[in-house]
C-alpha cells in the first residue's frame, strides 16, 4: 500500500474558473490536456496541473492510499481501474522525483489482536 | 499553457508610501499617495482571499512605518493567505522580529545592496544602514523567521554580487534575488548615474547565471525577462516575458491597481472596482499579456522567449508596453 502524501512547502491552489472550463471540454470530448488547472508554487518556480493531474492532486491527503485515487479518479473520467492505478501511480513517481510528494509505504495497518496484552507462545 | 490564470499568484501592495530612507533608486517617492485605513485594508485582504490569490507582497515605502502591520498581517495569514515582506531593517529590532514570528510571516527579505557597508550606505543614503539591515537579518534568522536578501543591480555593486551572495548564505538567507534596476521614478532620473549598459547587463548575466546554475547553499534569483537571451531562463517559469499582469498585480498604498509597481498606469481600484473584471478585463492588462514585436524586436529569434524583455522599462523609457527592453543587448534580428 503506497499513500501519497503532499510536501507542506508546496503553496498551491485550484483555478476554479478553469477547472470548471476543462470539465466542460472533458464532458464535450474535447481537448482538454492543455489546459492548466491547478498552480503550484514551489521554492520559487511556479508549475501547472491540468485536469487529470489536478483531479490526483486534490485528493492526496497524507491517509488514502495510491489505489483509493486511482478507483476516485477512474470513476471520474470513466477510466478502467488496473490502467488509471497504472497512470496514477506514474505521475505520483514523476512529481515525487520534483519532491512535490512523498510516496510511504503502509497506510492500512495490520488488524488490531483479538487480545489485550501480552500473549504467551 | 493557459492564456492567464484565474487570479494573479503574487499581489504586490505597498500598504505605505512613508519611508525613512531616501534612496536614489526609489520607485515610489516622486508619487506619494494617501494610504488606506485599518478597516480598508482588512477589506482589500478579504477581497484578495477571496479570489485565491496566494501570496501578499508588502513593498514600495518601509511596511514597519504601518502600523498595524502586525495584526492585519495576522488577519492576511488568517485567511490562508502567504504574506511576505521587504524592509530596509532599520526598524527591525528584537521585538519586531518576535512580532514578526508571531504574526506568521512567510518570508522577510532585508535590503542589502554590497557587502561592502560604505557601498550600501551610500547607495541607500542612510549612514549605519547596512549594520542595521545585517542585525536585522540576523534577528529574523534567530526567530526562526525566513529570511531572504534583496538587492538592486546598478553601477555601484555589478562587480560585487559574489560577495553579497557569500553575505546573504552566511547571514541563512534561503533567496539572494538580484533585482534588476529600473527606471521608474527616481530610477529614471538617476538611470544615467546607476543604471548599466545593455553590454554591461550582458557581462553581469554571462558571469552571475553560471554562480546560479553551480550554487547549492542558496537560491540565485533575478527574475529578468532578459535572461532569456542566454538562454538561461529561470526554471519553473510559467510565463515568456514580464509577470506584469500575468502572474502578478500591484496595489498601491491609495488602493489603486497598476500592473506592476514600476508601470504607473492605474487600471482600476481595490475597493471601488470589481477585483476580478479588473484582472479579466482590462485593456492595459491585455496589451500585456499581447505584445507585439516593435522595433529592432521586429524579426528577432529570441522574441518569442523573451517577449520584448521587461515591459515596466520599456514603458520607462519609451512610453510604450511594445518597445524592446532598453536592457537589450541583442542584434539577432535574422527571423
Amino acid at each position: 500500500m503506497i499513500v501519497p502524501k503532499r510536501n507542506p512547502d508546496v503553496v498551491w491552489r485550484l483555478e476554479k474558473g478553469l477547472h470548471a472550463m476543462a470539465w466542460d471540454k472533458a464532458r464535450k470530448e474535447e481537448e482538454y490536456e492543455d489546459l492548466g488547472v491547478l498552480t503550484l508554487m514551489v521554492k520559487g518556480g511556479i508549475h501547472q496541473l491540468n485536469l487529470v493531474g489536478a483531479e490526483i492532486w486534490t485528493r492526496i491527503n497524507g491517509i488514502g492510499t495510491v489505489k483509493k485515487i486511482s478507483v476516485e479518479v477512474g470513476e471520474l473520467f470513466g477510466w478502467e481501474a488496473e490502467e488509471t492505478e497504472e497512470a496514477v501511480l506514474e505521475f505520483l513517481k514523476g512529481i515525487a522525483e520534483q519532491g512535490w510528494v512523498t510516496l510511504n509505504e503502509g497506510g492500512a495497518r495490520e488488524p488490531a489482536p483479538p487480545w489485550k496484552g501480552s500473549r504467551k507462545a | 499553457m493557459i492564456p492567464y490564470l484565474s487570479s494573479p499568484v503574487t499581489v504586490n501592495w505597498g500598504i505605505t508610501a512613508r519611508c525613512n530612507f531616501v534612496c536614489s533608486h526609489c520607485f515610489s517617492r516622486l508619487d506619494p499617495s494617501e494610504e488606506l485605513s485599518h478597516e480598508e485594508a482588512l477589506r482589500v485582504v478579504d477581497i484578495l482571499a477571496e479570489q485565491s490569490v496566494m501570496f501578499l507582497n508588502y513593498g514600495t515605502g518601509e511596511p514597519l512605518l504601518r502600523r498595524d502591520l502586525f495584526p492585519l498581517t495576522s488577519f492576511a495569514v488568517g485567511k490562508g493567505l502567504k504574506v511576505t515582506m521587504n524592509s530596509n531593517g532599520s526598524l527591525l529590532d528584537a521585538a519586531a522580529a518576535r512580532r514578526i514570528r508571531e504574526a506568521g510571516f512567510h518570508s522577510v527579505g532585508i535590503s542589502i545592496d554590497s557587502a561592502t557597508p560604505e557601498v550600501h550606505d551610500a547607495f541607500r543614503r542612510m549612514p549605519g544602514s547596512f549594520d542595521k539591515a545585517v542585525r536585522a537579518a540576523r534577528l529574523l534568522r534567530e526567530e526562526g523567521v525566513p529570511l531572504s536578501v534583496s538587492s538592486v543591480i546598478c553601477k555601484v555593486n555589478r562587480r560585487d554580487f559574489p560577495a553579497l551572495v557569500a553575505l546573504a548564505k552566511e547571514l541563512g538567507a534561503h533567496t539572494i534575488d538580484l533585482h534588476n534596476f529600473k527606471c521608474s521614478g527616481m530610477g529614471g532620473l538617476n538611470k544615467e548615474a546607476l543604471d548599466l549598459t545593455p553590454d554591461e547587463w550582458r557581462v553581469f548575466y554571462e558571469a552571475a547565471v553560471p554562480m546560479r546554475d553551480a550554487e547549492k547553499g542558496i537560491a540565485i534569483a533575478f527574475d529578468d525577462p532578459i535572461l532569456s537571451l542566454l538562454g538561461s531562463e529561470e526554471k519553473g517559469k510559467l510565463v515568456a516575458g514580464s509577470v506584469c499582469g500575468k502572474l502578478s498585480l500591484y496595489i498601491k498604498p491609495n488602493g489603486e491597481i497598476t500592473p506592476c509597481g514600476f508601470i504607473p498606469v492605474t487600471i482600476g481600484h481595490i475597493l471601488r472596482d470589481d477585483f476580478g473584471e479588473v484582472w479579466h478585463g482590462s485593456k492595459v492588462l491585455s496589451l500585456l499579456r499581447n505584445k507585439a514585436a516593435a522595433g529592432k524586436c521586429s524579426g528577432c529569434a529570441k522574441f518569442s522567449s523573451c517577449l520584448g524583455g521587461c515591459t515596466a522599462r520599456a514603458f520607462a523609457v519609451y512610453g510604450a508596453y511594445d518597445a524592446p527592453d532598453p536592457h537589450c543587448w541583442s542584434d539577432d534580428t535574422k527571423p
